[in-house]
Order: structure tokens, then C-alpha cells, then sequence
């Protein structure tokens, strides 16, 4: 790089430098000159509002250098959009640095922005997110990008093979489940209306839905029976079913007989299984098993499992 | 607060043979057993089979593993409760990335858990190391002149906060600052309303939270002048969306992170709750800041019963906080969590977080600790258990509060024995670096386990702001009747922290000074 301060094409600028507020500022960032420069630019066609090919250009250079700069990405975009700029080829040039950045939330951000303009989705871009996955199958900005993918261009209906593959390669992949939560039963619920705590606004999920995700969430159990996503993953369908959580007592006590303390195989059946026997009003029996949590199974969760049996209204542990 | 007399606690159980801990660990001389040192260093990798029967029968032992009496050796050396040093009791045979960096992450942190029982340097009589005060000072120190990274040029005001707040929980006068702190910031105001990450940057909802903070830090007062609280209020009202959230800038993603930010921000500096004239919501019919909010917070609550960034994504101990920690801005906590959030499934997510045997916290299901979740999930525990507790605005009601409700041994022991870096300075885990943000949240999560702090309630006749009740909360006095804060039973005396205000993540002066400055303001 030559520089801006070098270039017939950028003559016309006059750089703002840095304010730095004081000789001695705190926090002071060690600069290159090369940025300091870029920065200088920047501030100086943001300050008349310049969108042009040349500014793009000055965009791709500081994001190169510092790809966590908000302003320099929804600068970029509006660029893009006002040019009429061929996004796919935006794309091609993102896949690049996200696979690099992919923790960074300007990026996927930006991402968003740029897909939101394009009127199909593009087929090379589940194979993409499929290449970030490898690397990170729990990246979270990712998969909030996703989310919003499926949801704009309706891919509700294909996106549970790769889900499953996930699943299939690590049953203990949270974010697998939750984006399946999302395809089975948040496709039915409106993302404005719906919550958890007042469980309205729901649509209608078939019973047959139901019972399959039940299905298979018992055989995802049952590989990993310590595993809490999935049983996570039950308890929620089961709040959607309401018929409670009795109907899988002998389910669960395949993993946690009481009769059998020292044989128990999940603490998560444990936790479970107490529930199961409130709903029943046998609090003898929950009890135990939320002593047995706390005292031999998940006691660093003791206080907890305490508080959940005070509620019992039994007497004191061990009185 | 005092350091417990050095002495060999027996157990009625226990008193015809060794403790098993001994039994499985030393030998007579105190040296690592054989098998000892086999589980040191191959108990996370090894097969569940035959390693569950060994965990298993420490604990059907009947001792508690969660008792607080310090357990020393034949030397008088310090023993850490087994729940700390050996492989959680179930462990599945089923290998998956998962499982493979949870291992990774336990064998990293083991032996600096166990360390701590086989020496008697640094560590005080419960086997937890010291605090290394003045090594994260000059850490702090230096991390707030240079953070060194271009990476973190749009952060800036970030670096300082962190640095200010950390500084603040060990101890310093952070006024020293206050003039360079004024100086830096000043730059990064813009004539639109709100503050970017420095000089000419677009505002930015998560480096105002930490410019506003940082001034009533450094000084407060005088500070708060150079403050546009009137192009603030208008550049709010912009980020203000129809579903009830907020952008965290214009043009930039909406998520909790936006709501948070922005009534910490609309709260402290008491600006009117009415959007301004220019607010796009005002379109949708929206007339206050505050419509639509509690219900979209509501909405990102998960199947999983934890808090999600936007509607439907995975639950996360970081927006957990944001949206407790905003719903307990715009009313009481008993009224507004229990209102809005399914509360015993929170309750049952949020304990999930911890994790053994590191002892701290991870943000999601099924993946790591980290120190800044200290913060993060750790400072949920407050809003959370203040919405458990009797509201003190009923006069009637016998005040009960629920005591703390997760293992704060467990956290005093990650944070101290796993968090500290050695040349200052706080880490994510052992094996990463540290740096100025886990610096000011693993410490804050370690000062919350240190000081209790509730919700008091509004005294009668004092409402007069709408958002009155996020400033009624206390920290409780040391000298109360109440039962012993386990926490610092633990410590050394030297080593305990400042108290923050669980909302606002800054000192308690702090938040008073700010709200007697602003909440007699009338118009800007």
C-alpha cells in the first residue's frame, strides 16, 4: 500500500485525524500507521457521506485490518445497497474472512444485512455455514443466523437431515437441539407473541409431531443418559404435550431406581424422576431423590436441590 | 470475617479409620497414593466403568461433601472436599466433542484444585489460594493506558470501564482517573446522540452503557456534564424497536444486550421515559421506552428455561443477565421476573450453570467454564433469589429471603485457584490469558459470592420516577443477624472485594451519586 495520502484517487480527501481528547489518553490503542491513516480517510468521506467504489475499497482495507469495527461493516452495507453492488460476490469475499472471524458479531450481522437483499437463498450458503460448523458447531452468532436464514427464506422443511447429522456426530451439541426446537416447534409459534411463560399464542404441533420427537429423543437418552439436552429437549415437549411427565416415569427409571441407589445413571433422570413423583403426591419419594442429588449425585447443586425439596413442605433432611 | 484456627476435624462417621479422602489420596507419609496420582492424570480420560465405582464410594462415606469445616492431613495440610478434586460421579462411555473439551477443561483444572491440598504455600487453611491483589492492580494498571490491539479500537470505552470496575472491586481510588477518563471519552460523543468506541465511530448502545458507567465512576459530578443527555434521549428513541427490544445502534442487530444497555443507560441518568418526537416506534403506536419491553425480554426465554439474545435462540448466562437485570430496572423483582419469566425453570436452568469440579460456571448447556460467566450467571443469583423472597413492599408478609442457592464455595475455589494468572490478572480458564473484561467480571462473580445483596423495597410515599425500584436494593450489612455468608468463611480477610450494585455493575456510592445528581432533574 502506498497510502491514501499518495494517491491521485483519494487527493480530493482531506484525512481527519484522531481526537484523542488529551495527549495521555487512556486505553490508547498501539496503531499502525497504516490504519491510522485508513481510520484518518474514513472519518474524513463519513463526514460528507461519500458511498462510492473508492470508499468501498477503503472499507475492505480496515476490515482486513480489524474486523470487530462496527462502524467500518454498517458503513460497508449501506455502500452496498445504495450502489447496487452484486452481493453475491459480497458474499464470496465474506466467506473468506468470516471462516477466519467467526466469533465476531459484526460480521454475521453484516451477513444478514447483505442476504436480506438477495431474493433466493443462494446455494452455496448452507454449504458454507456447514464449513463454519465444522469448526465451531456451537458458534452462537452463527446460529442465530441461521435461525433468522430459515425463517426468511421458510427452509423450515430441510433443515432437519442437517440437524440430525449433527446430533448424530455429538448428541451433546446444545445448539443442535435448540435449532431443533426451533424447526419443530418454534416454526408454529409467532417469534412476536409467543412465550414461555404464558405458553400462548401456540399453533397447533400434530401428535404425531409429538410422539416422534419423543421417540427420538428417549433413543438420544438413552446413548447418553447424562447427557441434559436432551432431556432438556423432553421436559419441553412434554410442557407442549400437557399430560404431564408421568407418562415417562418408567422411562426415566431406567436410568435412576430409586431401590438401587448406587446404581443410578443419570443425574438428570434423578431431577426427572422428582418431578414425576410430586406430580404423583408421593413427596416421600421426590424427596429422596433430591437427596440423593444433593448429597451424592450433583451436590455442588446442593442448595438448589434443597430449596426444591423445602418446597415439598416435608420436614428437615434427615429429621 | 477471621481465618479459622488450623485443627484436624473428625467426623462421627469417621472416627475408627482415616477419612476415605486420605484413604484414597496419601499414603502415611502424605505422599500421592499410586492411584492418586493415576487419577490426576488420567481420571478425566478414563473409561466411566471401573473410575465411577471409586468416585461413588467417597461419598457413600456419608460424609458431606459440601461441609465447610477446613480437613487437614497427618502434616496439617490442607485437604479440598473430594467434590473439587476427582471426575463427577456418572460419567457416560459415549466420546463426542463435547465430552472430549468438558475432559480437556476438568484435567486442566484439577490439579490446580488439588494443588492447593498438597502444599501449604498460598493457600489458606481451606486450601484455597490468596487473592492476588496487587499483581491484578498493576495488571489493571497497565491494561487501562494500553490495551494493546488494534482489535479492541472500537472498544475502548469498554477497556476503561473494565479496568475501573475491576480496580473499584480490589480497592483503588479510581477518581485518580478522572480527568483522563473525561479527556478520552469526551472524543467519542457524537452530535447525534450517544458514544462510539472512539473518535468518529457510529454510537453505539454497549460503549455508551460503558461511557455513562465509567464517568460516574470516575468522579461522577462534573463529569456528567459533558454528557448530551437530550441528543442521547432523541438517539435512543431510534433504537427503539416495534416489537418492544432495541437495536444496540442504528442499522445494527436488535437483542437484549439493547435493552439492558439502554435502561441502565434512560434509568441512572433519569431521562424521560416518553420516546422522543423522531422515534420510529412511535409509528407503531409506541409512546414510552418502556412499551412492549417486559414482554419481548419474556419472549426469549427458551424451552430450556434460560434466556436467549433474540426470541427462539439458545439459552445463555449472558443474556440471562441482561434480561434479569432489565426487568429488574423497570419494577420489583418479585413482580416483574415471576411476571414475565417462568420462574422455576429459570431457577432450574440458571443452577444447571455450575458445574464440578471446576466449581464456576459455564454459559450454556453442555459447554465450559469460563471465568466472566463468574459475572454473568453469578450475578443472576441475586435478582433471582430476591424474586424468591417475600416482597418487603407488603408490610403484612413475614419477610423470608431465600438464602443463597448455589455452591459459592464452588466459585470462591474456581476463580482463586483456576482464574488467577500468574503474572496478574484474570483468565477464562487456565491455558488462556488474561485480560481486562474476565479481569472485571471474574471479580465481580467472586465479590457477589462475598456480599449479599437484596431488594429492599420502596419505602411508602417515596415513588416518584416510574423506575424508582431498581434503585432500592442493598447490600446487607455484615454484622446482620442473618446466617454466616459461607464465602467468606472461606477467604482470608485480606481478600475480600468491594460490593457492586447488582443491576448496575458498578460500586453502590456510585449508583447513589448518579441518582441523586439526576433524579430531581427536571427536563435536560
Amino acid at each position: 500500500m502506498g497510502g491514501y495520502s499518495d494517491s491521485e484517487d483519494w487527493k480530493d480527501i482531506v484525512p481527519i485525524p484522531q481526537d484523542d481528547g488529551s495527549p495521555n489518553p487512556l486505553a490508547a490503542i498501539a496503531y499502525t500507521e497504516e490504519y491510522s491513516e485508513a481510520m484518518s480517510y474514513l472519518r474524513a468521506v463519513m463526514g460528507i457521506d461519500e458511498k462510492s467504489d473508492r470508499v468501498l475499497g477503503l472499507t475492505e482495507h480496515i476490515i482486513q485490518m480489524n474486523p470487530a469495527h462496527y462502524t467500518v461493516w454498517l458503513y460497508r452495507a449501506d455502500i452496498l445497497i445504495e450502489l447496487k453492488k452484486d452481493l453475491l460476490q459480497e458474499l464470496e469475499w465474506l466467506n473468506t474472512i468470516s471462516l477466519k472471524n467467526s466469533k465476531n458479531f459484526q460480521i454475521w450481522h453484516h451477513r444478514q444485512v447483505v442476504m436480506s437483499h438477495i431474493p433466493n437463498i443462494p446455494s452455496n450458503e448452507r454449504p458454507f455455514l456447514a464449513r463454519v460448523f465444522a469448526k465451531d458447531a456451537k458458534n452462537y452468532h452463527v446460529w442465530s443466523y441461521r435461525q433468522w436464514l430459515v425463517r426468511h427464506f421458510s427452509l423450515w422443511d430441510s433443515e432437519l437431515p442437517y440437524v440430525e447429522s449433527l446430533l448424530q456426530s455429538d448428541v451433546r451439541n446444545n445448539s443442535a437441539w435448540n435449532h431443533r426446537w426451533f424447526i419443530i416447534f418454534a416454526r408454529h409459534t409467532d417469534p412476536e407473541k409467543h412465550s414461555i411463560r404464558n405458553n400462548n399464542a401456540d399453533s397447533e404441533v400434530s401428535p404425531e409431531t409429538i410422539e416422534k420427537e419423543i421417540e427420538y429423543t428417549k433413543a438420544a437418552i438413552s446413548t447418553a443418559p447424562q447427557n441434559q439436552s436432551p432431556w432438556n429437549y423432553l421436559r419441553g415437549i412434554l410442557r407442549k404435550q400437557r399430560k404431564g411427565l408421568v407418562p415417562m416415569k418408567a422411562f426415566a427409571e431406567q436410568f435412576a431406581d430409586l431401590e438401587k441407589e448406587d446404581e443410578v445413571r443419570s443425574s438428570h433422570a434423578l431431577d426427572f424422576l422428582a418431578d414425576v413423583y410430586a406430580e404423583e403426591q408421593n413427596k416421600e419419594q421426590s424427596a429422596k431423590a433430591l437427596e440423593l442429588l444433593a448429597r451424592r449425585y450433583d451436590p455442588i447443586r446442593k442448595n438448589y436441590w434443597d430449596y426444591r425439596r423445602s418446597l415439598l413442605g416435608l420436614g428437615q433432611v434427615g429429621a | 470475617m477471621k481465618i479459622k484456627p488450623k485443627r484436624i476435624k473428625v467426623s462421627h462417621k469417621s472416627k475408627n479409620r482415616p477419612p476415605l479422602h486420605q484413604l484414597h489420596r496419601r499414603d502415611r507419609n502424605g505422599n500421592l497414593t499410586s492411584k492418586a496420582r493415576h487419577n490426576m492424570a488420567s481420571d478425566v480420560t478414563a473409561e466411566a466403568a471401573g473410575q465411577d465405582e471409586q468416585d461413588r464410594s467417597i461419598s457413600r462415606d456419608g460424609t458431606d461433601p459440601l461441609s465447610l469445616e477446613a480437613r487437614f492431613d497427618e502434616q496439617g495440610r490442607p485437604q479440598v472436599p473430594e467434590l473439587y478434586t476427582s471426575s463427577p460421579p456418572i460419567r457416560d462411555h459415549l466420546t463426542t466433542d463435547t465430552s472430549i473439551s468438558q475432559d480437556d477443561v476438568v484435567k486442566q483444572c484439577l490439579p490446580r484444585l488439588i494443588k492447593c491440598s498438597r502444599s501449604l504455600v498460598g493457600v489458606n487453611s481451606y486450601g484455597i489460594p490468596s487473592l492476588k491483589r496487587e499483581d491484578h492492580i498493576k495488571f489493571l494498571q497497565e491494561a487501562i493506558e494500553y490495551p494493546r490491539y488494534i482489535a479492541f479500537d472500537p472498544v475502548r470505552p469498554w477497556v476503561i470501564y473494565w479496568s475501573l470496575t475491576a480496580l473499584s472491586l480490589l480497592g483503588e481510588n479510581v477518581e485518580l482517573y478522572q480527568q483522563r477518563v473525561v479527556e478520552t471519552l469526551s472524543p467519542c460523543q457524537n452530535f447525534g446522540g450517544g458514544f462510539g468506541g472512539g473518535n468518529g465511530q457510529l454510537s453505539h448502545v454497549a460503549t455508551s452503557y460503558a461511557v455513562v458507567l465509567s464517568l460516574a465512576m470516575a468522579g461522577g459530578g462534573k463529569n456528567m456534564d459533558m454528557l448530551n443527555r437530550r441528543a442521547l434521549w432523541r438517539w435512543l428513541g431510534e433504537l427503539k424497536q416495534t416489537d418492544g427490544g432495541f437495536r444496540v445502534c442504528v442499522g445494527g442487530e436488535e437483542d437484549v444486550r439493547g435493552a439492558y444497555c439502554s435502561m441502565v443507560i434512560i434509568s441512572l441518568l433519569a431521562l424521560p421515559l416518553e420516546l422522543p418526537p423522531n422515534a420510529p416506534a412511535r409509528a407503531h403506536g409506541f409512546t414510552s421506552f418502556l412499551d412492549g419491553l417486559p414482554e419481548y425480554l419474556s419472549r426469549c426465554q427458551t424451552y430450556e428455561g434460560g434466556v436467549s439474545a433474540v426470541p427462539q435462540s439458545e439459552a445463555h448466562g449472558a443474556y440471562a443477565f441482561c434480561v434479569l437485570a432489565c426487568l429488574c430496572i423497570l419494577g420489583p423483582p418479585n413482580e416483574m421476573i415471576s411476571k414475565y419469566l417462568d420462574l422455576p425453570l429459570l431457577l432450574s436452568w440458571l443452577s444447571s450453570r455450575q458445574s464440578a469440579p471446576e466449581g464456576g460456571f459455564n454459559g450454556r448447556t453442555n459447554k465450559l467454564v469460563d471465568g466472566c460467566y463468574s459475572h454473568w450467571v453469578g450475578g443472576c443469583w441475586p435478582l433471582i433469589q430476591a424474586a424468591l423472597s417475600e416482597s418487603p413492599e407488603n408490610p403484612n408478609a413475614a419477610k423470608s429471603t431465600v438464602g443463597s442457592l448455589y455452591s459459592k464455595e464452588g466459585l470462591t475455589r474456581f476463580v482463586l485457584s483456576c482464574c488467577q494468572a500468574d503474572g496478574g490478572g484474570m483468565r477464562d480458564k487456565p491455558n488462556t490469558f488474561p485480560d481486562a473484561y474476565h479481569t472485571c467480571y471474574t471479580l465481580a462473580g467472586l465479590s457477589s459470592t462475598q456480599h449479599d445483596s437484596g431488594y429492599s423495597g420502596m419505602r411508602h410515599g417515596e415513588a416518584g420516577y416510574p423506575l424508582d425500584s431498581a434503585f432500592a436494593w442493598e447490600s446487607s450489612k455484615e454484622d446482620s443477624d442473618g446466617p454466616k455468608n459461607e464465602a467468606l468463611e472461606l477467604i482470608d480477610a485480606g481478600d475480600t472485594l468491594t460490593s457492586l450494585h447488582p443491576i448496575y455493575v458498578i460500586p453502590w456510592g456510585v449508583v447513589e451519586r448518579c441518582r441523586e445528581l439526576f433524579s430531581k432533574k427536571t427536563g435536560f
